[in-house]
């Protein structure tokens, strides 16, 4: 490719991503993500027509679960806990950074 | 290249047990954790943790490095002699290619050139194929990208194999076309730009995640736009129409007789532009009324003229 190329990207509708795309992204095993949706630990899967998919947030979550899963041999649903809390804090922070911009 | 001494980025001794690596990370990955750490270099303490921790975590890697390491100190000038590796088989269990790729040249030095079945585990099989795997970046604008489009260069350090099989990492420069009316979180694909395909099955793609640079001004949620607008108190008292300098342009907005602090205004379709057919977001408006400080004797006068004649009492507000 030509260093001055120019790569146009599509949009994802909705930012929707299917279980495959996910586990890509995170450097996951797809039946590691589809054991824990099935599991509930992944609250906000839906499934579209009989297909799973997540939003951006989710991909975060598989991130966060599978590193602490790796790191501190956790269980998958002390991670999803520990995922909860992290998500919980992220919205707190986003909370106060709107109010210091006010 | 400069050596890289595991052992004393982990804090452990190279007599170190498989149990005390584990535990010595474990506690550092606690304090260095990104998403809770205080440490301002967190993120890159966890990379140089992580990658420390996949060397000495894995017995053929860590005897690997030991028999290489013999002699050298942390920083010291490092170049390791051809086919070092030779005798060794690595098994690359724990980090994927895609996380590897976030390690330091040393690493992809000593481990990133192990070809086929000696590789992060990505052993290639004759007559096998598969598409490549998606990779995944994140891409940082400014709010006023997502209003005019953008050309974004992003530098992606991933792995790639050669004909031989052999995996290194490689830096790649990509221009990258961001389109009008992008919003965080949102996932750009760009086709055929992942990771190649294994036996002439097509590659990957390249899927880039939104984030915008934190505004002085504006927050975004979404195509919404959230903005504090500061008040006097006779515009709030009387209402008035102000300008609203926006990422790009600016808009006039009608502020309601009685605003107070606190209030939202919503003005439809001033936020990030709609993209690819997608509605525009709206401007939401926080009131903010400001009081004008009564640091002179007019101000002064003036304040004690209105408490004497409006009679006005604000935690009597609301109590019927």
């Amino acid at each position: 490719m030509l260093d001055d190329e120019i790569l146009i990207g599509s949009l994802i509708e909705d930012s929707w991503l299917t279980i495959e795309q996910v586990a890509a992204a995170c450097t996951v095993d797809p039946d590691w993500l589809l054991r824990h949706i099935e599991d509930g630990l992944f609250p906000n899967a839906e499934s579209i027509a009989g297909v799973w998919c997540l939003s951006t947030t989710g991909l975060l979550r598989a991130r966060r679960m599978r590193e602490l899963e790796r790191d501190f041999d956790a269980v998958p649903e002390l991670a999803a806990l520990v995922a909860d809390l992290l998500e919980e804090l992220d919205d707190l922070r986003t909370r106060v950074g709107d109010r210091r911009l006010r | 290249m400069e050596f890289k001494d595991y052992y004393q980025v982990l804090g452990v001794s190279r007599e170190a047990t498989a149990e005390e690596i584990k535990k010595a990370f474990r506690k550092l990955a606690r304090k260095y954790h990104p998403d809770v750490s205080k440490e301002p270099d967190a993120e890159a303490r966890m990379k140089e943790l992580n990658e420390a921790h996949a060397v000495l975590s894995d017995p053929e890697k860590r005897a690997a490095y030991d028999q290489l390491g013999r002699g050298y100190q942390p920083g010291q000038e490092f170049r390791p002699p051809p086919d070092w590796d030779a005798g060794f088989e690595f098994s690359g269990r724990g980090f994927s290619p895609g996380e590897a790729a976030d390690f330091s040249d040393f690493f992809a030095e000593l481990f990133g050139r192990m070809g086929g079945a000696r590789g992060f585990g990505a052993g290639q099989r004759a007559n096998f194929e598969a598409r490549g795997e998606d990779h995944h970046a994140k891409v940082l604008l400014d709010l006023e990208d997502a209003f005019t489009g953008a050309t974004r260069q992003i530098s992606l350090r991933s792995p790639r194999s050669d004909a031989q099989g052999r995996v290194t990492l490689v830096t790649r420069t990509l221009n990258v076309r961001i389109p009008q009316g992008v919003y965080a979180g949102q996932i750009i694909r760009l086709a055929g730009q992942g990771a190649p395909g294994i036996g002439g099955a097509p590659p990957g793609d390249l899927l880039l995640e939104v984030r915008f640079r934190p505004h002085p001004r504006f927050r975004a949620h979404g195509r919404d736009l959230h903005l504090g607008l500061p008040i006097a108190p006779w515009e709030a008292a009387l209402g008035t129409v102000l300008p609203v300098e926006l990422p790009q342009g600016s808009v006039k907005v009608r502020i309601p007789r009685g605003a107070q602090s606190g209030q939202e205004l919503r003005v439809r379709g001033k936020g990030i532009p709609g993209g690819q057919g997608g509605a525009a977001g709206d401007l939401l408006l926080e009131i903010r009324v400001v009081l004008p400080p009564a640091e002179t004797p007019r101000a002064r006068e003036l304040y004690e003229t209105m408490a004497r004649e409006l009679a006005f009492d604000p935690r009597q507000l609301g109590r019927g």
